[in-house]
């Protein structure tokens, strides 16, 4: 137990943790945005997030973009690679939804069949870029880890005066990125009309039929923003990590919806509260012990949050009326 | 459903089971047959266990087409030799059914493998129980010949523990490092390995961090480092996360050398890694092909590509098999006692097995490769002992 470590560099971890959950936050807004309006976790959505990050290194291989490219191709192939993510990530969330789970959704399906078509859904994505792709093109498909071309370089950006810490520009990203999209997408749910209609699927589908909004139209709004954060953080993933894979989806899943259920499950902000949560406890405790013990602690700190507040850390969900 | 009968559910069952049963031990018949002939008493198979598809099979397959180009280079008319191959995917309980029919087929008189350790220890003893005599190419806990040792196991290749003290040795002899900061997997592998390095450099290990499999932010351990200092990094793992951590480490502007265990020799170590991999080296205790031999050539020929992992070490089990051919052994008896009595030149090393089947202390030794521009090429050899 070396808390030493820990508060001496307490600034230095913390910036690591926020970064760390950024990304989960991003990807758990996927999975509580679905929750909010059907009541249904989507197992898929792992998936959706690695699709995301197989679309930049296509971006990338096709522009031949490498490291140590020029300020111009930089910022052009870093763009076009967070459009086509976003649009494949969202397209990908649309297909699930359009395949998988409409067809479930018209003959009133128990909501276990819901969650096995989902974790079947997600099996098959993880197949198809880890054995049926491989089968037809070859590399980079497969069963390994692929390398993803480091095109928008870590330099560091400033330095926190007093504290002393160097801040990259990877991590700026990131950290900006996600709060601008959830600050985006906040907005939008409760400003705009749309926004508003997908308020009211989540708080009572049939009234708001009622009331003239168009259920599938909201429950396909949904699932393609939802796609879209994760195309997002699909982006920002391979900014900072440089690699990805046909399984990279499955632990980040698993943190994901972990962060959405701290923070609160159906509760957009609470995405974000749990994401950059679930990273700060995950970076202190790689600090106090190793990283060994990041998900024993990461799971501790939920059963106790759940256990004195069920529904998680902001609690609300998208569907309850504000007065 | 209408009522069925007892009878109907038990042929039902019946069915699946068959079905099920007959599914099990896929046996992929890769026929390599070297020497043509007659052979009414000499008909017989050598069967390669491991994982022949799969994340990991990027490290057995080049050995069991190494095998697979000895039988095809032998040259005997009395004798018509199968290699047939059993796909595990490195798991111990697709092996066992492996094994068992392996064991009980008495055409059977040797095997190739296994070639990861679980599936080895899981089906050492069915080998044992059949006797059928068993050479590794690539099995390293040490457990297996240390731990209750059964007489029909050889390997070409040492055991673990020496890889850990070779390890140290290079770090402290060849890379000059006096602050070694040691990481693992927190798995199987990883973790006795890295225990064996720290074990072995003592005070010139600076820090021990533990990571995870699966893991793909190392951010907590870059600053443990950035506060130690290391002069040289080692990581006792498998490339899924040493990709994403060393590259980390270098964005992060560490550049001491990277040192890693042959968990990371595979092919798509250069891929993974990139840029950044530069000059990472990778220990492992198989051996560069000799410049002189056509070896290299002739397994081009034959595969399309050139040797991987412990391919000559496939080569020289099957060699060493077909050596006991030649000599006529015919029962499964007399091949064990030829093997375990065999001495001789191999392309991998000098070949003997001691009394437990392992490779004898003087010949241990190990490759230091570097990642050049992509590919490993092999730089020193370390021996660990003197």
């Amino acid at each position: 137990m070396d808390f030493d470590a820990l508060i001496n560099g307490l600034d230095r971890h913390t910036l690591d943790g926020i970064t760390r959950g950024s990304i989960y936050a991003l990807v758990a807004l996927g999975y509580t945005m679905v929750y909010g309006v059907m009541k249904l976790i989507n197992f898929a959505h792992s998936e959706v997030f690695m699709v995301g990050t197989w679309t930049v290194l296509g971006v990338y291989t096709v522009l031949g973009a490498e490291a140590g490219a020029g300020l111009g191709m930089v910022i052009g192939a870093t763009l076009l690679a967070l459009i086509a993510a976003m649009l494949a990530s969202a397209g990908t969330a649309l297909a699930v939804e359009r395949i998988a789970y409409r067809p479930l959704r018209k003959k009133g399906a128990p909501p276990l069949i819901f969650l096995i078509t989902g974790i079947g859904c997600s099996i098959v994505l993880v197949e198809t870029f880890g054995q049926v792709l491989s089968a037809f093109f070859g590399p980079p498909f497969g069963r390994v880890t692929v390398n993803v071309p480091s095109v928008l370089e870590t330099k560091v950006v400033f330095t926190i005066p007093g504290l002393d810490l160097p801040v990259t520009n990877t991590r700026l990203l990131i950290i900006i990125g996600a709060i601008v999209m959830m600050v985006a997408l906040d907005t939008f749910v409760n400003k705009s009309r749309l926004g508003r209609g997908v308020r009211a699927v989540a708080q009572d589908p049939d009234t708001a039929s009622l009331m003239g909004v168009n259920q599938d139209r909201v429950i396909m709004l949904v699932f393609v923003l939802g796609g879209a954060m994760a195309g997002v953080a699909a982006l920002l993933f391979t900014i900072q990590y440089d690699i990805t894979k046909f399984d990279i989806g499955f632990i980040i899943g698993i943190k994901a919806f972990t962060a959405a259920v701290l923070g609160g499950i159906g509760n957009l902000r609470g995405a974000l509260v749990g994401g950059l949560l679930l990273g700060v406890v995950e970076v202190y405790a790689s600090q106090v012990w190793d990283s060994s013990w990041t998900d024993v602690t990461a799971f501790i700190v939920l059963v106790l949050v759940l256990m004195f507040r069920p529904t998680g850390l902001l609690g609300e969900s998208l569907g309850k009326a504000r007065a | 459903m209408i009522r069925s009968s007892k009878t109907w559910q038990a042929a039902a069952i019946a069915a699946a089971a068959g079905l099920v049963l007959s599914a099990c031990g896929t046996t992929d018949t890769d026929g390599g047959g070297g020497g043509d002939a007659s052979g009414e008493d000499c008909n017989f198979k050598i069967g390669a266990m491991g994982a022949l598809s799969g994340a990991n099979a990027s490290i057995v397959i080049p050995s069991v087409d190494g095998a697979e180009l000895a039988l095809d280079q032998w040259d005997n008319d009395e004798c018509d030799v199968t290699l047939e191959r059993f796909d595990t995917e490195g798991d111990p309980a697709k092996a066992t059914p492996v094994a068992t029919q392996i064991a009980g087929d008495e055409t059977f008189i040797g095997v190739i493998g296994g070639a990861f350790s679980g599936e080895t220890r899981a089906t050492k003893t069915i080998y044992q129980d059949g006797g059928v005599p068993m050479i590794s190419q690539s099995a390293t806990a040490t457990d297996l010949t240390q731990d209750e040792p059964v007489e029909v196991f050889h390997r070409l290749v040492p055991y673990d523990d020496y890889q850990g003290a070779a390890i140290a040795k290079y770090l402290t002899d060849e890379a000059g490092a006096k602050k070694v900061f040691v990481v693992d997997n927190s798995e199987a592998y990883g973790e006795p390995l890295a225990d064996r390095v720290e074990e072995t450099l003592g005070d010139a290990m600076v820090q021990r961090d533990k990571t995870q499999v699966g893991q793909t932010d190392f951010a907590p351990t870059i600053s443990k480092m950035e506060s130690a200092e290391p002069d040289a990094i080692f990581y006792g793992g498998y490339i899924a996360e040493a990709a994403p951590l060393l590259k980390q480490i270098r964005d992060a502007g560490i550049d001491v050398p990277f040192v890693g265990g042959d968990g990371l020799y595979g092919a798509d170590f250069g891929n993974a890694v990139g840029p950044a991999g530069e000059g990472a080296i990778v220990m492992c205790p198989c051996a560069p092909i000799e410049e002189d031999s056509t070896f290299a050539a002739d397994f081009e020929d034959k595969f399309g590509n050139a040797p991987g992992a412990y391919a000559a070490e496939g080569f020289d089990a099957m060699n060493v098999f077909l050596a006991a051919l030649d000599d006529g052994a015919r029962t499964r008896e007399e091949v064990l006692d030829f093997v375990n009595s065999y001495e001789g030149d191999g392309l991998s090393k000098q070949i003997a097995f001691d009394e437990n089947g392992d490779v004898p202390k003087e010949n241990v030794s190990y490759w230091a490769y570097k990642n050049t521009d992509g590919k490993l090429t092999p730089e020193v050899e370390v021996k660990p002992e003197g």
